[in-house]
């Protein structure tokens, strides 16, 4: 789907690895945390990060599943997601009072070279769980796949795109980055 | 004349049941109150589905989603699976997706081209025109005289398209289209017929579930601006910065209208509803093409064409001028439904233009919109609180904008005035209601008078 994906799988050192690994979890935890403007300070100013919706479709109609110019759930620049994290940040914010909490687990870390220096192709698995006020609970699966920049001792994410594996989402709505 | 639905020829109904008694208990919308037994009581869930869902002209499809023969959408009408299929010759047909041998699902794919619908069980073949062409082990059914012409997929009742949108009935007794939307197509216009080209859907369709009674959504769009003020404050804030439009400051310049249930709540601001989504493109795309509809329509649609309004198509298939978010809320039950969402532009404006659109709606009217993101939890548990026994027999407060009826603006349909209103929610419930209690098409009072022709 994206030109990264068809680069060569070329492993990184340990270290790289466990740096990358890192990084990925505590950006987990700032968005279980609700600390948006931290989060949103991992984002590279070229971000692109998107989420595009699943569609049936059969094996033989080469349009597959998603497609950039379809639908999507986020399709976001950074202009956007700020745009996102000021609505979280509203007290009007209605349905983030009382707050939701969120469980973003993140494994099956994998981390190749990119095609610069210094960039890297990174995949992920993500269960994320919410739960709010009393039985509201809803539960997210599926897969990521990352361009990484090195920025200083740190990273940040230059593109994301996400695909969960439902394509009727089972919840009223998506509050929560993924 | 006022009988029960003749059957159709395959499809052998039981008896319409025994509707539920002393509904008209269940409302007086003279007084603005109404019972909350409509959201939550599965026997009259149940009616629904026969008198409002398989009987009204449904929304199932537009036009540029199938544009080539065999071209087909997978829809619903209320919970009856259909597919929707460009012909040959160009017309639509739609059939119910299911097989007419053991009755599994035809189709599986959302959409897409097909010569043939093959079924996985016993691999019955059917045409793009629902015929059953053959299957697999045929002599086995030759040998037993199976009538292949009988057994074709079930069609919908009657489908037909205006300005683009094609609806489908399930009843063969409905009136045709026009008379269902009757003088309500004036003011589709303003949206689907402002530009020479027409509109397309863009961008495919991202769905959801929700919690709730599918009356809650169709109410809000159809004349609820009320509550942007105030459940959309954040989602306002985030994308332009201020809060909603005091839109209850200004009735003078803004309208309730509705037609045979179906509503729409605007002001005259021209862009109200398109500036939310924060992109300059689009501002400039249609303060440009405001006088050339005006020349077209007249300046008063010119002025509703991305205006502070909001729209509902009895029954349950809305839509948002400015915001250009199009969406049918399936009934899944009493307590749920599916959303179904598109996003509709012009398909003469330029493509820079209807890119920002297809970005913006889903950045405000999707579940991850900053607006949407807070219409589900109230609509969620404006339903759920109904499970309290004792709760579900407090009425409900439905009555603003008492005398407000307008009768001197030489608008078609029923004119209220000031868009903060339940005019057209009282409307629609009455509609609702006529429908309830009519055991077919003939029984249902005519209360609004067409002035337009109904050949459209
Ligand atoms: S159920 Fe479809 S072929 Fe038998
Ligand atoms: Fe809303």
């Amino acid at each position: 789907m994206s030109a990264v994906a068809r680069l060569p799988e070329i492993p990184v050192d340990a270290e790289t690895q466990r740096r990358i690994e890192q990084f990925l979890y505590r950006e987990a935890r700032l968005l279980d945390d609700e600390r948006w403007d931290d989060w949103l300070a991992l984002m590279a100013e070229d971000i692109h990060y998107w989420m595009p919706t699943m569609e049936n479709r059969r094996r033989a109609d080469k349009l597959g599943a998603y497609a950039l110019d379809r639908g999507a759930l986020y399709n976001d620049n950074r202009l956007d997601l700020t745009r996102r994290v000021s609505r979280f940040k509203q007290p009007s914010a209605w349905a983030e009072d009382p707050p939701t909490r969120h469980a973003h687990v993140i494994s099956g870390v994998e981390v190749y070279q990119g095609e610069r220096t210094g960039e890297y192709v990174v995949h992920s698995s993500f269960v994320n769980y919410r739960s709010r006020v009393e039985r509201d609970n809803d539960l997210l699966v599926g897969r990521r796949e990352d361009l990484l920049r090195a920025v200083g001792d740190s990273f940040q994410i230059v593109r994301r795109k996400i695909l969960m594996t439902q394509s009727v989402l089972m919840a009223k709505n998506l509050n929560t980055f993924l | 004349m006022c009988n029960a639905n003749d059957t159709q020829p395959r499809l052998k109904r039981r008896p319409v049941g025994r509707s539920v008694e002393h509904l008209e208990q269940l409302m007086d919308l003279e007084h603005g109150r109404m019972s909350r037994d409509v959201f939550w009581d599965r026997d009259i869930y149940e009616q629904e589905l026969e008198r409002i869902f398989a009987r009204c002209w449904l929304f199932v499809a537009h036009e540029s989603q199938i544009p080539k023969a065999g071209d087909y959408v997978s829809t619903y009408m209320g919970e009856d699976n259909v597919l929707i299929v460009r012909q040959k010759d160009g017309s639509v047909r739609g059939f119910l997706n299911t097989c007419p041998h053991r009755g599994n699902k035809v189709c599986f794919a959302d959409l897409g081209n097909a010569r043939q619908f093959v079924c996985n069980y016993h691999g019955w073949a059917f045409g793009i025109d629902g015929a059953l062409k053959g299957m697999h082990a045929s002599s086995a059914y030759e040998e037993s005289g199976l009538d292949k012409s009988a057994h074709g997929l079930h069609p919908v009742a009657q489908i037909d398209s205006y300005r683009g949108l094609i609806f489908a009935t399930l009843d063969p007794q409905a009136p045709s289209l026009a008379e269902y939307l009757g003088d309500f197509r004036y003011y589709l216009d303003a949206i689907f017929d402002m530009d020479e080209g027409g509109t397309e859907f863009i961008g495919g369709c991202v769905k959801s579930v929700i919690q709730c009674n599918w009356k809650f959504a169709s109410e809000n769009f159809v004349g609820d601006i009320l509550h942007a003020g105030w459940t959309h404050d954040s989602g306002a804030k985030a994308m332009v910065g201020g809060p909603v439009a005091e839109v209850h400051k200004f009735p003078e310049q803004s309208y309730h209208v509705n037609f045979n249930g179906h509503g729409w709540e605007f002001n005259q601001d021209i862009v109200g509803n398109a500036a939310t989504l924060g992109d300059k493109e689009i501002m400039k795309y249609l303060y440009v093409l405001q006088p050339k509809v005006a020349e077209r329509l007249g300046e008063l649609r010119s002025k509703m064409i991305g205006a502070i309004s909001s729209c509902t198509l009895f029954p349950n298939s809305s839509f948002l001028p400015g915001q250009n978010t199009f969406r049918t809320w399936h009934p899944r039950g009493p307590g749920a439904i599916e959303l179904h969402t598109w996003t509709f532009v012009n398909r003469n404006a330029p493509q820079a233009v209807k890119d920002a659109w297809r970005k913006g709606t889903m950045m405000t009217f999707s579940p991850s919109g900053v607006f949407e993101m807070d219409d589900g939890e109230n609509w969620e548990y404006s339903t759920r609180t109904n499970s309290g026994f004792v709760t579900r027999q407090q009425d409900l407060y439905l009555g603003l904008g008492h005398e407000t009826r307008l009768t001197d603006t030489g608008l078609p349909g029923n004119v209220y005035r000031g868009q903060i209103n339940e005019a057209n929610q009282r409307a629609f419930y009455q509609r609702w209601f006529d429908l309830m209690e009519a055991p077919s098409w003939g029984c249902v009072p005519q209360r609004d008078v067409a002035t337009m022709e109904v050949k459209a």
